[in-house]
């Protein structure tokens, strides 16, 4: 027990004091997860309005693997990766493994189906409703695309920072293709399982406290944007 | 602009939801008139309406506008409310000046427009506030405003007045008056208030089970001799004082 | 009001993309002292937590502008990553696999470059006496441990700790099984911490074990010293006919410097609370 209050005791010195360590960590760990959701909702927006206002044969089959793979397990995503950036892999000419760049890509492999199939989920409800009205008021193609990104702006969001908090809190798949190395790969979940491993306690545990906090303060800007949302939905 | 069927038919599943095939079999909604539809529900209204207007496919038979076949889609000077319309989630004036900005007419007209709109509708108050949390009323009304802003030829009405106050609903069906005789609108109508349709319809038209029964001046309706058709009116209750045909 | 948060939060975002981005350039440049290319060392997990690293690899880093980029795995990973061309350089102590690994012609040079020697923990009550009967002959400590038989934990993930703690097994004729044989198939240092939480015995490097010493407050050293438990380490210079991206030339480099008198010198003074962890042992040209 006295470990456990040393620990965070520890922490709260560590954090106090900037490391820059611990800060290069950080920021990287907000670099790759940032990335990767940006470059996920870029190719996830898109197709799951697509997919969800289209009604195509198979679109059941589609939406049940869709949601399959919202919840696939990090650490396979990462070992499939890994075998592809591998330098024995196909692509390892272009020295991916153990870098940064290799890690945004594993995240938006992993961040792309979550933040479809919210959007997805939505549009096949609600989007396709806007696309009808849409139509009757004269809406071209162009303006029915304009008019669902502004009708699921909120939906938009949901899915974007339930992205960036798979992304930011997974260790899997970025231990596998990053390595954990130290000033190159090391991200916050990394740092903490390393740590934990080496029974440096008061330093996971730091570190675990910035993570959570960063955690803490995304699904605010969420509770926020859901909270005003169902305000307005109110009769 | 006249909208005609022609031995309509429409099946989901291999089940005939429409079958205007047989007395009544080409239907005539006509060029600046308020043609009503009336029916039980699942009688076929909705689906007549919306392959009319170019939302849903017919499975055979013809619709010509103005003896002109359309091309399945909707032809831009025709708009269509549905019965519990999706405002955006914008202001009311945005909601209202959404089809004339998508049609890029000119700010200040957009303007003029919108704000005649506001005022005839009795919208004014809450022009700024969000179009989702509207009572049931000023949705209908701001839907409403919206559909006639870019004044189509043509307007679809499902049920726009079911669940609204009195005063609302005169005022809706004056801004529909108003410009039938303005401007010629065509106004198709789904409706249940019976003394609805026989206050403002030219004509009507009554289905059944996907099957037209009817199809003709108002007075023909009362005096049909058919008996779904006067079990239908006799369960709604009509006044002789609301009783008027349209003037 | 809604279009101000979406705007508001979106700058927000661009900001913090644009400052972690710099944030993470300018200390990777930091690292790299001038850009002569990497090289990826493939190491265990006891040789990082050891903290050895830490302290010689700047120099070599500075010397000759190589950064190195250190990934550390389970000694049968490290090879594998050999056997792959995953890596370029090893630093591994697990001399039956890399001689192999050096017969099959996977790797180009082998020296041998510093020991450090593991020590059996146990605790402080002492149920199999080893202490008493065994304190510095580790076949006749495992055997006694195994007779009780008291709660032994192993690393079982072929590191070379577990490799050696296999070898002594071995040599006491005993294959250890039953629930007082613990596995964990995870790194020392979690290993440790399980023989603390269940009070048990294990086989463990000192550098690791001192390392942790405070916080495994039920364990001590009861048997060490023994000629057995000496752990000698290897570099071994990956074969560039591997495949194309293997960058030979850094990896002699690295080689060559880790037993030059220089490389050997660092290892020598690198200490843990006070005390020396690690012995150089290459054979001076």
């Amino acid at each position: 027990m006295n470990y456990i209050i040393n620990g965070f005791v520890e922490a709260f010195r560590l954090l106090l004091s900037f490391d820059p360590e611990i800060t290069q960590i950080v920021l990287l760990s907000l670099f790759v997860s940032f990335s990767s959701t940006l470059y996920a909702t870029i190719i996830g927006v898109p197709f799951g309005i697509l997919l969800g206002i289209t009604n195509f044969r198979g679109k059941q089959i589609v939406s049940r693997f869709l949601y399959t793979f919202m919840s696939f397990p990090p650490v396979v995503i990462g070992l499939f990766t890994a075998l592809f950036l591998a330098r024995s892999g196909p692509f390892g000419q272009f020295k991916l493994m153990y870098t940064p760049t290799a890690m945004i890509i594993a995240q938006t492999i992993l961040v792309t189906p979550v933040i479809m199939g919210i959007v997805f989920n939505n549009a096949t409800n609600s989007g396709y409703e806007v696309v009808l009205t849409g139509k009757t008021l004269g809406a071209g193609k162009r303006d029915t695309l304009i008019l669902l990104i502004t009708e699921l702006k909120g939906t938009i969001m949901i899915a974007l920072v339930t992205g960036f908090g798979r992304a930011i809190s997974e260790v899997g798949a970025v231990m596998i293709v990053g390595g954990n190395i130290r000033g190159f790969t090391r991200v916050m979940t990394t740092f903490i399982a390393m740590n934990n491993n080496m029974g440096q306690y008061s330093t996971a545990i730091a570190m675990g406290i910035i993570l959570m906090t960063i955690s803490f303060i995304t699904n605010s800007i969420l509770y926020k944007y859901i909270i005003g949302d169902t305000n307005e939905y109110r009769d | 602009m006249n909208i005609e069927t022609k031995n309509l038919i429409k099946t989901y599943n291999d089940d005939a939801v429409l079958n205007l095939t047989r007395d009544y079999n080409h239907l005539f909604f006509e060029s600046g008139k308020i043609n009503g539809i009336l029916g039980p529900n699942g009688s076929g209204k909705t689906t007549l309406m919306k392959i009319m207007a170019g939302l849903i496919s017919k499975t055979s038979g013809d619709v010509l506008y103005d003896g002109h076949p359309g091309n399945n889609d909707t032809p831009l000077d025709i708009t269509y409310s549905s019965h519990r319309p999706t405002l955006f989630s914008r202001s009311v004036y945005e909601n209202i000046a959404y089809p004339l900005k998508i049609r890029k007419y000119p700010k200040d007209q957009i303007q003029r427009i919108v704000t005649e709109l506001l005022n005839e509708f009795e919208l004014s108050d809450i022009q700024d506030h969000n179009a989702k949390k509207l009572s049931g009323g000023e949705s209908q009304k701001t839907a409403l405003a919206r559909a006639l802003s870019f004044s189509p030829k043509v307007i679809f009405l499902d049920e726009p007045t079911a669940n609204i106050d009195p005063k609302n609903i005169k005022l809706m069906e004056t801004a529909l008056l108003k410009r039938k005789q303005l401007h010629n609108l065509t106004v198709i109508i789904i409706t249940h208030n019976l003394s609805q349709a026989f206050r403002i319809c030219d004509n009507l038209t009554f289905l059944d089970q996907g099957v037209c029964l009817y199809s003709g001046p108002p007075q023909g309706l009362i005096e049909s001799s058919n008996p779904i058709i006067h079990d239908f009116i006799s369960f709604n209750t009509l006044s002789n004082t609301e009783f008027q045909l349209k003037s | 009001m809604k279009k101000k948060l979406t705007v508001f939060l979106v700058i927000i975002f661009v900001c913090a993309l644009a400052l972690s981005f710099a944030g993470c350039t300018t200390t990777e440049k930091a690292l790299e002292p001038g850009s002569n290319g990497e090289i990826i060392l493939a190491t265990t997990t006891s040789t990082q937590d050891s903290g050895l690293l830490e302290v010689i690899l700047p120099a070599f880093e500075s010397k000759t502008g190589i950064a190195v980029k250190v990934v550390a795995v389970g000694t049968g990973k490290a090879i594998e990553m050999g056997t792959n061309g995953e890596a370029d350089v090893l630093l591994v102590h697990a001399r039956a696999q890399e001689d192999k690994f050096m017969a099959d012609g996977l790797g180009v040079e082998r020296f041998d470059v510093m020991y450090n020697d593991f020590v059996v923990l146990g605790p402080t009550a002492d149920p199999a006496q080893v202490k008493a009967n065994a304190s510095a002959d580790a076949v006749k400590a495992f055997t006694a441990i195994a007779a009780v038989p008291s709660t032994f934990v192993s690393r079982d993930d072929k590191s070379g700790t577990n490799t050696k703690e296999l070898q002594i097994w071995k040599a006491a004729n005993i294959t250890p099984e039953g629930d007082w044989y613990v596995r964990t198939g995870t790194g020392m240092g979690e290993t440790l911490t399980v023989t603390n939480e269940k009070l048990g015995y294990t086989l463990a490097d000192r550098a690791t074990y001192a390392n942790m010493k405070d916080t495994l407050t039920g364990l001590e050293v009861v048997c060490e010293g023994d000629p057995l438990l000496l752990n000698p380490y290897g570099v071994i210079t990956v074969s560039p006919t591997i495949n194309a991206q293997i960058n030979a030339d850094g990896a002699k480099a690295f080689a060559d410097w880790i037993v030059s008198p220089e490389g050997q010198k660092l290892i020598g003074s690198y200490e843990i609370n006070g005390d020396q962890v690690f012995t150089p042992s290459a054979t001076q040209k």
